[in-house]
Order: C-alpha cells, then sequence, then structure tokens
C-alpha cells in the first residue's frame, strides 16, 4: 500500500509537486497521466525513495519514507523495482547481465540459479536469445524490454514503471503496456505505470490518476474519469484522444 | 546593479561546488572507517586508472627529464656546474615537476574520464538505479575511485620521476659529458628523504583531489549529453586550480 499526503517537491524554484496526495492499494494498477512537466516522473521518483519531498509524508508498506533510516528505505527500495524512462542499462555488460544484476546485489541464489531466473525473465519480455547482446545492439523497444525484465527479476511487491512507452511506435508501446499488464496479471502486485500513450494506458489500467501542475486532480476508475466533468480532465481527454478504427473507451 | 548580481551568482555558484566537493570529501570518509566499498570495481579502477595510464605517464616524464637538461644546459656549461647536474634535476622532477606535471596529466586522462563515465550514469539514470536496488552510489562509484586514485597517481609518479630522472641522466651524458656515476651520486648525496616523501605526500594529495573533483561533477551533472561535456570541462579546469593550490600550500607547510 502507497500512501502520499500533501507532498511538496521543489527543485530550485519550480514547483514538482504542489501538495500532491494519492492512495494505491494493494494490487492496482494505476496508470499515471498529465501533460508534459506536470510532475508525473517526479511522483513515480518520490515513490521509489530516489527524491525526499520537502513537506509531506509518504508512506510504502507503512514505512515513512521521510523519516526513516537510510537502512530502511534500502529495505523498502528492494521491494519496489523501477523502470526508469532513459532505461538506465549498464552498458558494459550483456542483456542478461543487466537483468541479473539485482540478483547479483540483492540475493544469496547459486549463479545456475540466477542465470535461469534471468533467462526466464527475458523469454517472458519475447527476448529469449539475446542474452549475449551488449544494450547498445538492441532497438529502443528492446532496451524497455530489457529493463522491464530487470526491474521484475527480484519480483518486487511494487513496480513503478516511468514512460515505459516513450519514444516508441504506437505497436511497441502496445507490446510494452500488454507485457505490464500480463506481469500485474501473473504477480497480483501493485503496478505504476506513467505514460504519454493515455489510450494503451486506459486499456490497461485498473484506475487512472491524472496530474495537473503537481496535484492529482483526478483519480478514480477508468470509467469514471472519463465521465468526469471535470473542465482540465475533458480537455485533457479530449486532447490525447488517438482517432483509429475500433476504439472506444469502455 | 547587474554587475552585482552577476558577481552574487558567481560566488553562489563557487560556494556550491566547494561545499559539495567538502560534503563528498566527508561521506567518502564516513565509508572509509572502516572501510566499505566494492572489490570487484576498485580492482577494475586500479587496472584502468593505473595500468592503463603507464604509458602516456612514462613518455611525459621521459620528456620533462631530457627537456629539463637541454634547459639547463646553457647554465650548466657557463658555471661549470656539471657536478650539480643530478642534485639540480633531481630536485626539480621529485620535489616540483614530477608531482604536478604528472598530476595534469591524470587529470586530463583520468579525471576526464572518470567525469564523463559518472555524468553519463548520472544523466541516463543508472546510479538512480543502482539507488533502487539499494545499492550506495559513493560506496560502490566513489570511494574506489577515490582510493585507486590516489594509489595509482601516487605509483605513476614513483616510477614517472624515476623514468625522469633516467632520461635526465642519459641526456646530460649525451649534452654536457656528465657521466652517470657524476649524476647519481650528486643526486643521492644532496637530495634527504624528506624530499621524496614530499613527492609521494603531494601526488596522493593531488590524486584525492583529482578523485573528489571528478566524482562531485560527474555526480551532479544536469543537462543531458551537453551537461556531461560541461561537466568535464568543469573537473579538468577545477583539478588544475585545485593542484597548483595544494602544491602551493604544501610546499609552503612541508618544505
Amino acid at each position: 500500500m502507497i500512501d502520499l499526503l500533501d507532498v511538496h517537491v521543489a527543485f530550485g524554484e519550480q514547483d514538482a509537486l504542489n501538495g500532491l496526495s494519492l492512495h494505491v492499494s494493494d494490487g492496482a494498477l494505476l496508470g499515471i497521466i498529465g501533460p508534459g512537466g506536470c510532475g508525473k516522473s517526479t511522483l513515480c521518483r518520490v515513490i521509489s525513495g530516489l527524491v525526499q519531498p520537502d513537506f509531506g509524508e509518504v508512506f510504502v508498506h507503512q514505512t515513512n519514507l521521510r523519516q526513516c533510516s537510510r537502512q530502511q528505505l534500502h529495505v523498502v527500495q528492494r521491494d519496489i523495482g523501477v523502470q526508469f524512462q532513459n532505461d538506465a542499462l549498464f552498458e558494459h555488460l550483456t542483456v542478461l547481465e543487466n537483468v541479473s544484476y539485482p540478483l547479483t546485489r540483492l540475493t544469496t541464489l547459486s549463479c545456475s540459479e540466477m542465470e535461469g531466473r534471468s533467462v526466464e525473465a527475458l523469454a517472458t519480455v519475447g527476448l529469449a536469445g539475446f542474452e549475449n547482446r551488449l544494450p547498445n545492439r538492441l532497438s529502443g523497444g528492446q532496451r524497455r524490454r530489457v529493463a522491464l525484465a530487470r526491474a521484475c527479476i527480484t519480483k518486487p511487491r511494487i513496480l513503478v514503471c516511468d514512460e515505459p512507452t516513450a519514444g516508441l511506435d504506437p505497436q511497441t508501446s502496445r507490446t510494452i503496456l500488454d507485457m505490464i499488464a500480463g506481469i500485474r496479471y501473473q504477480t497480483k502486485n501493485t503496478v505504476i505505470v506513467v505514460s504519454s500513450d493515455v489510450v494503451g494506458l486506459f486499456s490497461i489500467s485498473s484506475r487512472i490518476a491524472l496530474v495537473w501542475n503537481g496535484q492529482i486532480i483526478e483519480e478514480d476508475t477508468t470509467t469514471k474519469v472519463r465521465q468526469s466533468e471535470r473542465a482540465e480532465v475533458k480537455r485533457f481527454l479530449d486532447d490525447a484522444r488517438l482517432p483509429f478504427a475500433g476504439w472506444t473507451w469502455d | 546593479m547587474q554587475a552585482l548580481a552577476q558577481f552574487g551568482s558567481i560566488i553562489i555558484q563557487l560556494s556550491t561546488q566547494i561545499g559539495g566537493t567538502a560534503m563528498l570529501l566527508a561521506q567518502i570518509f564516513r565509508r572509509l572507517a572502516p572501510p566499505r566499498f566494492d572489490g570487484a570495481e576498485f580492482r577494475k579502477c586500479l587496472f584502468t586508472m593505473g595500468y592503463k595510464s603507464l604509458s602516456i605517464m612514462i613518455a611525459t616524464a621521459f620528456v620533462v627529464g631530457v627537456i629539463l637538461v637541454i634547459q639547463s644546459f646553457v647554465f650548466v656549461e657557463r658555471y661549470g656546474m656539471r657536478s650539480q647536474l643530478g642534485w639540480g634535476a633531481g630536485f626539480v622532477i621529485i620535489r616540483e615537476l614530477g608531482p604536478v606535471l604528472l598530476a595534469l596529466m591524470f587529470s586530463g586522462r583520468v579525471g576526464a574520464f572518470t567525469a564523463a563515465e559518472l555524468g553519463t550514469m548520472t544523466v541516463t539514470e543508472q546510479v538512480d538505479g543502482l539507488r533502487c536496488l539499494a545499492i550506495d552510489p559513493i560506496s560502490y562509484l566513489v570511494v574506489p575511485r577515490f582510493v585507486a586514485m590516489i594509489i595509482s597517481l601516487t605509483s605513476l609518479t614513483l616510477i614517472g620521476n624515476t623514468v625522469a630522472l633516467f632520461s635526465a641522466s642519459i641526456m646530460g651524458d649525451l649534452m654536457l659529458e656528465v657521466d652517470h656515476h657524476t649524476f647519481w651520486s650528486s643526486l643521492f648525496s644532496m637530495l634527504t628523504p624528506a624530499d621524496f616523501m614530499l613527492s609521494v605526500t603531494k601526488s596522493a594529495l593531488f590524486g584525492g583531489i583529482i578523485a573528489v573533483n571528478s566524482c562531485f561533477f560527474g555526480l551532479s551533472t544536469t543537462g543531458g549529453a551537453p551537461g556531461v561535456g560541461v561537466s568535464v570541462n568543469k573537473t579538468v579546469v577545477f583539478s588544475a586550480i585545485a593542484v597548483f593550490v595544494v602544491d602551493f600550500y604544501s610546499t609552503f607547510v612541508l618544505g
């Protein structure tokens, strides 16, 4: 369970989060949408314990991230898998080494067990046979899938995906979102996805939160968000709607 | 008024950088007592920073020794100071030129590389990736580099000094007909262990300075690829300034 209460984060004179409150239940697949620069990525970083709020409280599994010790923060972080916007792959390591890296640092599994789990994770994201490639020999979509496999390899109770589809073509983007939905379905863990692919996010999420100027102005089920009467929500959804055949909001 | 604002901005920037490096240094020392850092990363750093810099350092040191004798040729000839050539070359190389020139070379090669490496890791969120895996970036990335740079630069300076003295001895024999025995006996009879200790102390200090600067600027990189270039530039400039400032004080205090 994740609770954010009146969280404020500023970078210099720029407010990134401005009194944001959010509750995420265990097992939810929360899609976070909003215009560029509204604070979506900062929200991900706050939940992951990478950014300390200036004011407000952040609880992850009952641990207050603002007041806990570094050791307690590390314990919480071990339970959070993060897929970063820029993949954050280690360029000098092969795909297999990248995926197994969290296991080498956080577990006491044997080498063969680690390799087995990593190969299995790569197969889950459709990258079987890519184990010995270096990240610079992969396409953008393949890199995202490696990053997703790495984020899930330790079976974290919370998976945070920051723009997993940014810069990808619609087909690849949809494949990645489907994979995230598949992981959530298999593990029943909490998944938080930030994406500009609003249509795709509506199709996989159980709930949607709209961030606007550092605050959440709407957070509900996909159907209720779509029916919202707030002017900002309506405008954002109208702007984001992709007109292709066969698409329905429901 | 605008000039005053600009001056204030420069002072704030400078204070941020000096404060930031001091904070990083404090964090490094906290992790060194007792030592908590990644052994594999340390060995990799020693190899890339020390062993791989060996050839360029030897080449630089060799040329320094040769140039020193060429520059002193006129005066040695004029005043007939052939028997003092070994002492003169040794004094300049061991106490001053060796540590300072090799530190500047080291800063250009290893410091710049480290700033670029850590800067790239920062802007591509790899450092955040480590933090998410509950890996402390200071213990994993900074401390191994700090220790490796101190050990590497000290060792390279010792080797470089030796090479520079050998090249000066060879050049003295060729140009001034100062035989090797005269050269080395004047060097060992007039230089004291304190001179050698000063050289070692200086190079260890310079190694630490370059490490802290490059790690600080690397980890505080913002603004994508152009930001990495800015960090590399700042590392080289600030390291060079810091090397000269520390050289002045260490020479002043330690003699």
